[in-house]
């Protein structure tokens, strides 16, 4: 009776944009209990749509939406949806959560999860009110930016809830996000399948209740969760800074600020792009997503040459589109970040782009010309903004850095691939992994290519402790097969829930038993999650495998090899060997032989053997 | 008594609507609650919501046809037994904060004195202004 008596829509809604038709299925008790929702229905379904080799900009790939199980519960930064599809960027598993309402707009309208399949024969957005579903002409907003788009549709359509993509999607950046209402689905770009399909974007008007199984309880909990966040250091921090709350820590204490593309780790010129001298400055007030009651998000307002920037910068943005290029500049970095917004592409993924170029370009390996005459000298913050335009709308050098790096050093051959900082395609977040050898592991076996998010282990190896680990050492190599695994199996949970991983020192797996009973109806405890957390890591893996990967895939890039020159990680790097070791770990603790199939007695005990025949 | 809203201070989190309806409705319907906030662009997200009198002559009382919008000790609300969601209130409000959903009109009621908006707004968004 849990999808009956608890907040579940109930039902999964397909779209067929080439016939232009909507279907709905129910979904099961069974199917709930055993895959949760939100990232646990992205892998199951996934998995059944898409075939291995399908093209991911083609008619095969499908665009799966699935808010988290207590997405529209009110339980307090439980708001997250998650989207799914084959990763134009990495030829694999692509997955990307957002705070935005979209999902709660849908779980509103009666659905666990939008999938859409086909390819609408000329630029269109898709309309959901409730039970009618309609494909719309978009001729008149493609080319418009992310944001402009949303206010259109909601001029036409009136209360509706908008995710959208910007001229990136469009153009098929291989990093194109999509936005709803400035809280984005950034990685692996999933904007470009949007763009593929002719979709500019999802309008959303829900108007049912959403009920959960125990409200009194329900608001119990709210209450006492509210209060522990509240009075949590992160209340304070998030609020006042920002996630980038930690940057100076990062440098100065850890010395795994990756900078200058991956030649540093501790950025000299940090003093401007540290939330500490910026947000005092420009920020006028904070942002949330969705149910969260500790908000990280800011507006901004910028003063002088960049002025009209309105989105505050996130902690991997003041990285990538700082540090990565020697940017020192708050103002330029903010100019830079709000473009990315509106042009709808990757803030990471962008500036690993042009981190990638500028190395290139102070190595000989591009010339002036090449860089379409913009000095590309690392530093350059101006020269920041102008390459996100280009690669927002694919011209001179940004066509080829809208390819990600992997590609493009590829194309640029003259021994430009030992630049290319990637693994599996992928741009990396802010963590110099030299220094932190198990967040090294969680780049290799993230299903999306380099994230720090799959595993969340960033904060337990740079602290040493968190949930059941203690004494972690991040210069070591040493038990972190099982420690990621575990980790993996941990986050999930939280995605397919849709708890933001910033609660993470908060509600722990014993907090979800009791929101869970007040939600759907049905207790579950720690062990029970964590098979499910595990069963959703393997069916990612699986759909890896379908698509063609084989251990090989799973690499740091060349730039892990050399010693991080200053600082307090100073010398530290992951060797050949520590790589393979923490590999060889993590596939055992994973249940997977030494090539990285999984075992059948690991799929049998997930109950997952359908999935790899 | 009413509840003050500073959007200068909102984060559009929504956790106002959400446990207003949870309050009243035993639900998470924001088409529910008395409490509304407005999207407007990326700097302002709005709180709308009944003042009790502070902003208005009580235009929604006078309008009712069916003595289903109630005023006692300035405190207004609706009677349900007696509400048609006929609009009228909805049209008369000269601040946009009754609303009309599924024939029944929704505005605040102050929760009895101790109202969950102002409880859980993290932001200090949301102020009750006493007498």
């Amino acid at each position: 009776m849990v999808v009956e008596n608890g907040c579940y829509g109930g039902r999964i809604l397909t779209v067929d944009l080439s016939k232009k038709e909507g279907k709905r299925q129910k979904i099961s008790d069974a199917f709930a209990m055993k895959y949760l929702g939100g990232d646990g229905f992205g892998a199951y379904f996934l998995n059944k749509l898409v075939p291995g080799n399908a093209d991911p900009l083609g008619k095969e790939n499908v665009l799966i939406m699935a808010p988290g199980l207590l997405t529209g519960t009110a339980a307090p930064t439980a708001g997250k949806t998650s989207f799914f599809a084959k990763s134009p960027l990495t030829g694999g598993w692509g997955e990307g959560v957002m705070g935005g309402r979209i999902g709660f707009a849908l779980k509103q309208a009666g659905y666990d999860a939008l999938i859409i399949t086909g390819m609408a024969d000329k630029p269109s957005y898709l309309l959901i009110n409730d039970d009618e579903v309609m494909v719309k002409s978009a001729e008149h907003l493609w080319g418009k930016f992310t944001r402009e788009s949303t206010e259109e549709i909601k001029k036409d359509e009136g209360d509706v809830v908008v995710a959208s993509i910007g001229p990136g999607g469009e153009k098929k950046v291989k990093y194109a996000i999509i936005d709803s209402e400035e809280r984005q689905a950034g990685r692996g770009g999933l904007g470009a399948v949007m763009g593929s399909k002719n979709l500019k974007a999802i309008a959303i008007k829900g108007s049912r209740d959403i009920k959960v199984a125990d409200p009194e309880k329900m608001m119990e909990l709210l209450d006492r969760w509210y209060k522990i966040m509240i009075e949590s250091p992160a209340f304070n921090d998030d609020g006042k800074y920002g996630t980038g709350e930690f940057l100076e820590w990062m440098n100065a204490e850890r010395g795994t600020f990756p900078t200058r593309n991956w030649r540093e780790g501790v950025f000299d010129e940090r003093k401007e792009i540290d939330p500490y001298y910026w947000a005092p400055r420009y920020t006028i007030k904070n942002k949330a997503c969705i149910q969260c009651v500790k908000p990280c998000g800011k507006a901004f307002v910028i003063k002088g040459k960049y002025e009209g920037a309105l989105d505050g910068v996130e902690y991997e943005t003041l990285f990538s589109l700082g540090s990565n290029c020697g940017n020192p500049s708050i103002e330029a970095l903010a100019k830079a970040n709000e473009l990315c917004d509106l042009y709808g592409i990757d803030t990471i993924s962008a500036g690993g782009a042009i981190g990638f170029a500028m190395d290139l370009y102070e190595n000989g390996i591009l010339g002036e010309k090449d860089a379409d005459g913009i000095d590309l000298r690392f530093g350059n913050g101006d020269a920041v903004v102008k390459m996100v335009e280009k690669i927002g709308k694919r011209e001179g050098l940004g066509d080829l850095l809208a390819e990600g790096v992997k590609r493009a050093a590829e194309k640029i051959g003259k021994g430009a691939d030992k630049y290319a900082v990637h693994v599996r395609g992928m741009e990396p977040p802010a963590y110099d992994v030299r220094g932190i050898k198990g967040m090294g592991l969680a780049f290799m076996t993230s299903p999306r290519g380099a994230c720090h998010l799959r595993s969340g282990a960033y904060a337990l190896e740079l602290t040493g402790k968190f949930w059941k680990y203690e004494g972690v050492d991040r210069f070591s190599a040493d038990g972190k097969g099982q420690e990621i695994a575990d980790m993996e199996n941990f986050m999930a949970i939280y995605d397919a829930l849709g708890v933001c991983k910033f609660s993470r020192g908060m509600f722990l797996l014993d907090g979800f038993a009791e929101l869970l009973e007040a939600a759907i109806g049905e207790r579950m405890g720690e062990s029970e999650l964590l098979v499910i957390g595990e069963r959703i890591n393997n069916l990612k893996h699986i759909f890896n495998i379908k698509c063609g990967w084989t251990r090989e895939d799973s690499k740091l890039p060349p730039k892990i090899r050399i010693p991080i020159p200053e600082g307090v990680a100073k010398g530290s790097f992951i060797s050949e060997n520590e790589e393979k070791k923490m590999l060889n770990d993590y596939f055992e603790a994973r249940g997977w032989d030494k090539k990285g199939i999984p075992k059948e007695k690991t799929l049998k005990k997930l109950e997952i053997e359908e999935f790899m025949k | 008594m009413f509840v003050k809203a500073i959007p200068e201070k909102c984060s559009g989190c929504m956790e106002c609507e959400m446990v207003c309806s949870m309050t009243h409705w035993k639900v998470v319907n924001p088409l529910k609650s008395g409490i509304r906030v407005e999207k407007k662009s990326v700097t302002e997200d709005i709180p709308h919501l009944c003042t009790h009198g502070e902003d208005c002559n009580f235009e929604c009382v006078d309008a009712c046809k069916f003595d289903a919008m109630k005023k006692d000790n300035g405190r207004v609300y609706v009677d349900y037994e007696k509400c048609t969601g006929c609009r009228l209130c909805e049209k008369a409000c000269p601040i946009g904060a009754v609303w009309i959903f599924e024939k029944k009109a929704y505005k605040c009621d102050l929760c009895g004195g101790d109202p969950m908006c102002v409880k859980y707004c993290s932001q200090g968004a949301l102020e009750l202004v006493e007498g």
